[in-house]
């Protein structure tokens, strides 16, 4: 095949991926005058420099909400994103796709995939990078200790009473499993809880727990041994007027008959604060520590420093600009800076 | 002589550009007294809000914390777009928030899928219309564009905040 033939090919597969979201969005559009349906798209481009300079962008969002009745609602996230393994080099994958019945009062079945509901961050921000405070996940998300989705059933409540307290009671399929299906018998639990006693402020707790058959494919890798895990964590989250504060900690207990009980400790803390309403510097440090011996994860103890600057253009854009230092254990240490243009429409 | 006529203009000149800076600082003033005296009233649906309630049960509700009414409708909310003087005023009362602020806020909430978003109106006929034909509504309004027909709610006892 020569340069032509092949860039002909590349460019015939291609429009499947955009074609399958052109209809989406016409079927969308046509039946949004009848119920009501939000469409909103999320997108986000960086120039970065690690000893070169490169331009790139993140993940296309598109997001879809609709009241179906009274009582229904549906909300869909699909994203599209850089995949090397793919024939385009893009994959498009579905991210959250929920349906959800209020049945009383501030209480909610939610049925679909979600994300996790194990702590703030992963509760609060999703794939729209407009609204993050930072320019990337922590750690703990990149390290993949938290299990980012879970496919199930969420039973919610929120802001109940004065302390405005709310709960996620979940039961789903679990690591190692496909999203529509389940790789064997064992179903993840997931229990948080959260209190927000004064206005901003959250406190929230929460415990998970799953067994990964032997065999099982987890985040690209196969697990060789039967392990059962529990994460647990804590969290604090205040975004004021001013000040801006976000810890989090997770314990991962990953346990096998033959290494018993391995340790994860992965605690984390954004701080920022606003200058102006618009102009808000911030630092956040990570940490990831595993303990030797450590079968599930891949080992290697991490830790990350960033100091940054927001610019809220308005609450559909966002500017920020990062210096950020790693030091891995594998890797060794790294030094990046990065520009990035998040935007909503 | 001469003396004497040039001193009379220069005070003519001098009242002159007196009474207009009197002028304008009373303008200036009189449009500072009119957004400090800037009244809202809250409307609602005759199913769903009940008769009266309290200015931090008002603002939880506008703050999407509440998804039902006590006699089970879903809570709809009804605001003026927030480049609206009644909007913009509305934003700052309730949410302590600029018009772009409560815009965000509100995207986050929905996008979390914990809330569904307001109503947004340009005019406050329109927003009195949604309000009349939708069971568990509530909305804010300018009392002085009102019509007679809106189901008025009491805040702290009061038909004005």
């Amino acid at each position: 095949m020569n340069i032509i033939q092949y860039y002909m090919y590349r460019m015939m597969r291609v429009p499947k991926t955009c074609c399958c979201l052109i209809i989406i969005l016409l079927l969308c559009n046509s039946f949004a005058i009848a119920q009501n349906t939000t469409i909103k798209g999320f997108a986000d481009l960086s120039v970065l420099y690690d000893k070169k300079l490169s331009f790139g962008f993140g993940e296309q969002d598109l997001f879809i909400t609709s009241q179906l009745n009274d009582r229904f609602s549906f909300l869909g996230e699909t994203v599209v994103k850089y995949d090397p393994s793919a024939e385009t080099e893009f994959g498009v994958s579905i991210e959250r796709l929920i349906v959800k019945y209020n049945y009383y009062g501030n209480h909610n079945i939610l049925l679909g995939k979600v994300h996790t509901p194990l702590n703030y961050w992963n509760d609060t921000y999703h794939h729209g990078r407009v609204f993050y405070p930072t320019i990337d996940r922590p750690l703990i998300f990149k390290k993949e200790i938290i299990p980012l989705h879970t496919t199930g059933i969420d039973f919610q409540g929120q802001n109940l009473g004065d302390i405005r307290f709310g709960y996620d009671l979940m039961v789903g399929n679990g690591l190692g499993s496909p999203p529509v299906s389940d790789n064997d018998k064992y179903k993840s639990i997931t229990t948080a809880v959260h209190i927000k006693p004064i206005d901003n402020m959250r406190i929230g707790a929460s415990y998970y727990h799953d067994i990964v058959s032997k065999g099982a494919e987890v985040e690209g890798k196969t697990i060789n041994w039967k392990v059962k895990q529990q994460l647990f964590t804590g969290s604090f989250a205040y975004f004021g007027k001013k000040f801006e504060v976000l810890a989090e900690s997770t314990l991962a207990l990953n346990k096998t008959d033959t290494t018993g009980v391995r340790q994860t400790f992965a605690p984390y803390i954004y701080a920022g604060y606003k200058i102006t309403p618009k102009i808000i510097p911030y630092v956040r440090f990570d940490d990831v520590h595993y303990q030797e011996g450590e079968i599930l994860f891949t080992k290697d103890n991490t830790t990350a420093f960033v100091l940054g600057l927001r610019y809220q253009v308005n609450y559909l854009a966002v500017l920020k600009l990062e210096y950020q230092h790693t030091d891995a254990e594998l890797e060794g240490k790294q030094d990046m800076v990065t520009f990035q243009i998040a935007i909503g429409f | 002589m001469m003396g004497d006529f040039k001193i009379q203009c220069l005070l003519n000149k001098s009242a002159g550009l007196f009474k207009c800076l009197l002028c304008m600082m009373l303008l200036l003033s009189g449009m500072q007294v009119y957004s400090q005296t800037q009244t809202l009233t809250v409307i609602s649906n005759e199913k769903g809000a009940p008769t009266e309630l309290k200015l931090d049960e008002l603002k939880s509700i506008f703050k999407g914390e509440k998804q039902r009414w006590r006699d089970g409708n879903k809570i709809t909310i009804a605001m003026m777009k927030t480049n609206t003087p009644v909007g913009a005023y509305t934003c700052k009362k309730i949410y302590d928030m600029n018009g772009d602020e409560v815009k965000k806020f509100w995207l986050a909430l929905v996008f979390q899928g914990k809330a569904d978003g307001p109503q947004f109106f340009s005019s406050i006929t329109e927003l009195e219309s949604f309000v009349v034909d939708n069971p568990g509504a509530i909305g804010i309004i300018d009392p002085s564009q009102s019509s007679a027909n809106t189901h008025v709610v009491l805040v702290d006892g009061k038909k004005t905040l």
